[in-house]
């Protein structure tokens, strides 16, 4: 079952399956943001944990390969992941 | 005798300890500077070791070397084309896979190379164990073990790289990727090595297959035929994987990483939760984060202003007790005012700088080494999307209400150019300690604190709502947060103390010109008598629209040089009556005049040098118009209202 990084719980983790475009806009913005990701170790078929997201809808803390990294909330949207179970 | 010349970079992401690296190695003979044309910050330093003199460059943390910043640009511009004679790639232990992602990158650029495997006390706490010897061997190059912090291998890391020098040419082992993606880099790399560019060929065909736009655009201009080839077999590439050719081979370096982390690394799982995993939970935690991040901030304002304060006073009554001398000397005619004025341009520079600033860099810098800044920026991304930006822009907002030039540069930590220019637009809009003085000197003593209060929350709302409006109008579209949590550790010292000390020259190179001089030119028009003729031109205005008295147009003028100087000109100027001849609505909205009407004369200097005249020209003109405007209808609400 694929869905975006934000649907899931503190805790739980899945594996990457894409990185959708910014809708609207051009290839440039797109192709920068989705590079920034997968430099930062978001490739498709990684395992990411969520470990907490801020409240009022802000930025969602990850650990991949690893690391930790904050991501936007709007950034965080447009990752999907495939759940374990 | 001459020495022999090395240079040597450092590289590697940020927050590994890269700069505790270089302070240790450099000492004090460094100094930071800017790339030539960019708002890339340059840290440079020398080394004399062994009969060398070594010329040390600390690039920027960066954590890949596409076009994403221009940190990246530039680092591997340097790398590339001036050709250190090696790189020291500085590796974080504890999250060694992400850090082998760009170490992966570094040999591709077919540089020297000798890693600096740092904090490997932080990666032990982690239970994580790493065979050096093993990673050596894997990658083709030096492996050092280094907790620099505590200056442990760094000198075992030196003579490392001075062997590997000596021995000549070494080229660390390249990255393989799959075998329908090598063909085609070799076939590229052929074509590109008849035309001799300025990149290594087999790295060249690399960025061109991932759709790298600057090295695109540097092959068309010498040979326009590679392009289109080049197209096709990306598309071959992604006919293969269902994903895009660049994402294909980020994912097949990071496999790589992968592979060899696991081969090199063992880790046994830490009994309980660490330290810093314990501190990262209480500090972004939705109420305790929040809570706590209050308390600190609002305690390092309370101590730099308790502090600044005091030790301002200090200093400028000891500066002023020198005026009579001075006058005995130098005597009062014309010339003597106008070096005093000089004189106490510097001397003002002084009374803010080692009181206020100095402090004040030094808390935030140990904030950041502590990684706490981060877990700021993580809580407050919210808010500062409102605007248009992202939490990170929370940093320089913060720096503001100390001063508005450190936070005019400290716009750096953004992104994009777009995003700089945004953020510098609010923050110089913040109230500074200076323009603090005068709220409270005037509004918050004469009329009373809740005006004061009430004057900081308009002049926030009105922030917010232009900060709204710029982002809107501005082309391009907002980057979002992308940051590393890196772990809580003790800041070192040495570095922050240097950071604080590089901040404040570089404050020193910007501000203090334009202060004395325009500080001369101010007292010149006043000796020559051209401030009547001021205050009578700038009456409409002043008088007519704002409802102020004819002669608190000159302090206004003053106040272009340093916040403060309206409310002591105003005092001066209304001599012997004193500021309570002036009515409660006066004194509103001259404050509140003040608080908009332009940012002085320093942070302009700084826009200047981040942004250019024709941006900060407009920005000023337009904060110009702005302050009037509001202050006309403030003037027209309040008389009207009759709340005052």
């Amino acid at each position: 079952m694929e869905k975006p990084l934000t649907a899931l719980k503190d805790g739980d983790s899945g594996v990457i399956t894409s990185i959708k475009e910014n809708p609207g806009h051009g290839r440039g913005a797109g192709w920068g943001f989705q590079k920034r990701l997968m430099d930062m170790g978001l490739t498709p078929g990684t395992k990411v944990t969520v470990i907490k997201s801020a409240p009022f809808n802000g930025p969602v803390e990850v650990s991949v390969r690893g690391s930790r990294l904050a991501l936007g909330r709007g950034m965080a949207e447009r990752i999907f992941v495939a759940m374990d179970k | 005798m001459t020495k022999k010349k090395l240079s040597i970079a450092l590289a590697g992401n940020a927050n590994v300890g890269k700069s505790v690296i270089f302070n240790q190695l450099t000492g004090l003979h460094q100094h930071i500077g800017n790339w030539p044309g960019k708002t890339v910050e340059k840290a440079e330093g020398t080394l004399h070791f062994k009969g060398y003199e070594i010329d040390i460059i600390d690039l920027p943390g960066i954590y890949s070397l596409s076009t994403y910043s221009l940190e990246e640009l530039v680092s591997r511009e340097y790398i590339a084309v001036e050709r250190p004679n090696l790189v020291i790639n500085v590796l974080d232990a504890s999250v060694l896979e992400r850090n082998l992602f760009f170490t992966l990158q570094l040999t591709e650029l077919e540089t020297p190379m000798v890693i600096a495997l740092n904090q490997v006390d932080i990666a032990k706490k982690k239970g994580i164990e790493i065979d050096c010897e093993k990673l050596s061997q894997t990658l083709g190059v030096p492996v050092i073990p280094t907790v620099a912090i505590k200056g442990i291998g760094v000198y075992k890391l030196l003579e490392v790289v001075l062997e590997t020098i000596e021995k000549g040419e070494l080229k660390p082992r390249q990255t393989t990727y799959g075998e329908e993606i090598e063909e085609r880099i070799e076939k590229i790399a052929s074509l590109v090595e008849k035309i001799g560019f300025k990149y290594p060929a087999r790295w060249t065909a690399v960025k061109l297959l991932e759709g790298d736009e600057e090295v695109e655009n540097e092959i068309s201009k010498k040979e326009p035929n590679i392009l289109p080839i080049v197209k096709k077999m990306a598309d071959e590439i992604e006919k293969i994987h269902g994903h895009s050719c660049s994402t294909v081979m980020t994912s097949e370096r990071y496999e790589l990483a992968g592979r060899i982390t696991r081969e090199v690394q063992q880790i046994m799982p830490a009994a309980k939760p660490s330290m810093s995993q314990r501190l990262d939970d209480l500090t972004t935690h939705r109420v305790f984060g929040y809570l706590l991040m209050a308390v600190i901030v609002l305690s390092i304002f309370c101590a730099i202003f308790t502090f600044g304060g005091f030790a301002s006073t200090l200093l400028s009554d000891a500066f002023y007790s020198w005026e009579p001398i001075f006058e005995n000397i130098v005597g009062k005619g014309v010339m003597g005012e106008l070096i005093w004025g000089g004189i106490e341009g510097i001397m003002a520079g002084v009374t803010v700088i080692l009181p206020y600033i100095a402090p004040f860099y030094f808390l935030l810098y140990v904030l950041e080494d502590s990684g706490y800044l981060s877990r700021v920026a993580f809580l407050m991304d919210v808010a500062m999307h409102k605007i248009g930006l992202h939490g990170k822009a929370f940093i320089p907002t913060m720096l503001a209400y100390g001063c508005n030039v450190p936070a005019c540069l400290g716009c750096r930590i953004m992104e994009t150019q777009r995003e700089r220019l945004l953020a510098a637009f609010v923050v110089t809009m913040i109230p500074c300690a200076a323009t603090t003085v005068v709220v409270l000197g005037l509004v918050g003593t004469f009329v009373n604190i809740e005006w004061a209060l009430t004057l900081y929350i308009v002049d926030l709302v009105i922030i917010f709502l232009l900060g709204r409006v710029a982002f809107k109008v501005l082309p391009g579209e907002p980057t979002e947060l992308i940051m590393e949590m890196n772990e809580y550790r003790l800041p070192h010292l040495k570095t922050v103390v240097n950071q604080t000390w590089f901040r404040l020259e570089e404050f020193i190179k910007i501000a203090f010109p334009v202060i004395i001089v325009s500080s001369l030119v101010i007292k010149g028009m006043e000796v020559l008598g051209f401030m009547e003729l001021l205050s009578v031109a700038l009456s409409p205005i002043t008088v007519g629209w704002l409802g102020l008295r004819p002669e608190m147009g000159i302090p206004l003028v003053f106040g272009i040089l340093r916040k403060e100087l309206t409310l002591i000109m105003l005092a001066t100027l209304l001599k012997p009556a004193g500021l309570s001849v002036l009515t409660p609505v006066q004194m509103v909205v001259f404050t509140l005049v003040t608080m908009l009407y332009i940012p002085c004369v320093a942070t302009i200097a700084a826009c200047v040098k981040e942004f250019g005249w024709k941006k900060t020209l407009y920005i000023t003109i337009f904060r110009i118009i702005l302050a009037i405007f509001i202050g006309g209808v403030a003037f027209r609400i309040l008389l009207f209202s009759k709340i005052l």
